[in-house]
């Protein structure tokens, strides 16, 4: 028991492994309950409730997470290629696009820090103040 | 109907294309460490120029190298692992977290959404323009379920990192922010994966915040999804 226990802690593959069997799990409980989120997350909520839980250790799993998570560019670039298909993108519609996308993250960046500063401040003063 | 020789070969060929593209950029980086060379450019810069080379559209592309995408299942499986080792935070702080993240994802759809119909983009534009700040495998979640265009999505969410850590830098610079943790959601909100790198190295607290707002928006928005829906039909 020990023996496996050392393999799989030591092993990315295995611990990829046990991550995708998660996930396949969480595919079959997102279909068999007809819930409306994808299996994947359903196999993230399994994985975290697996982890409190104390069944699975974190070390069985950190290996495998930080391989997929660090890696996520490989897996995700073949989709990156649909600009293949959108050479009409080289016109002004690319151009408000990119503004679109630049304006918008100005926007969520500004609001997303002043908004949490703001709140760690008060959080600070009443929270903390115990 | 199974697929012919030659649809396997084209396959087989463009996976071990892309799989070497992403590892010189990845080595690329390691050794030139500047943001107009990050992988994220590089390596479809790369598949770019062989595909117009080779005269390969996209479709006969992702049909031979779509496998690569099914890894995104196990590794949003694999943001679990960051959620529970920062459970200690999220309890202390999730008033706070909670905060960032609703204005944050608020913010990323409305003026996705404002700024489309300005410029007078189509539907399917505005659509696939909704869950760009988001780390990619829940935006491509987000995506279909508002009825966007993945692939697109795909496209605009690397977009997004790219021009994220350059504008997080310059806003970095005259925004007077008391705390790490605004500095880390700062970064985690608006540049998702290519921002927690950024935010780690500014400091580990940030990393750790810009992570964890990340997983956390990324999590919520899924969840949120459904009603989102909702409100847009």
């Amino acid at each position: 028991m020990n023996r496996i226990s050392a393999f799989h802690r030591n092993s990315r593959v295995a611990q990829v492994a046990l991550l995708a069997a998660v996930w396949f799990v969480g595919n079959l409980i997102s279909r068999g309950l007809g819930l409306p989120f994808p299996g994947a997350i359903v196999g993230l909520g399994l994985m975290l409730a697996l982890l409190l839980s104390g069944w699975v250790k974190p070390t069985a799993v950190r290996r495998g997470a930080k391989f997929l998570i660090g890696e996520m560019l490989l897996f995700f670039v073949p989709a990156v290629l649909a600009v293949l298909d959108h050479a009409e993108w080289l016109s002004i519609t690319g151009l408000k696009l990119f503004a679109a996308v630049l304006l918008g993250t100005l926007m969520v960046m500004l609001g997303t820090a002043i908004a949490v500063d703001l709140s760690y401040r008060w959080w600070v003063r009443h929270a903390a103040v115990r | 109907m199974l697929p012919s020789a030659d649809i396997l070969a084209n396959g087989a060929l463009w996976s071990v294309a892309t799989i070497a593209a992403y590892l010189v950029a990845r080595a690329l980086y390691r050794r030139v460490h500047h943001w107009a060379l990050s992988p994220l450019i590089v390596a479809p810069a790369i598949l770019v120029a062989a595909a117009l080379a080779t005269q390969v559209g996209y479709a006969p592309y992702i049909a031979g190298t779509h496998w690569l995408m099914l890894a995104l299942g196990p590794a949003t499986v694999a943001f679990a692992l960051p959620i529970y080792e920062h459970r200690a935070t999220i309890r202390r702080l999730w008033p706070v977290l909670l905060v960032g993240v609703v204005v944050g994802s608020g913010i990323a759809m409305l003026s996705a959404w404002g700024l489309a119909l300005a410029f007078g983009l189509s539907d399917s534009l505005r659509l696939s323009l909704l869950p760009r700040s988001m780390s990619m495998p829940f935006a491509l979640i987000v995506a279909e379920d508002v009825g966007g265009v993945p692939d697109l999505t795909a496209v605009f969410v690397v977009l997004t990192a790219v021009v994220g850590v350059a504008v997080g830098e310059i806003l970095l610079k005259w925004l007077p922010l008391t705390s790490s943790l605004a500095r880390g959601s700062l970064f985690g909100m608006g540049a998702h994966g290519a921002g927690v790198a950024k935010a780690n190295e500014i400091g580990g607290e940030e990393g750790s915040i810009a992570g964890l707002v990340m997983v956390l928006s990324g999590v919520v928005n899924v969840l949120a999804a459904p009603l989102i829906v909702l409100l847009i039909r």
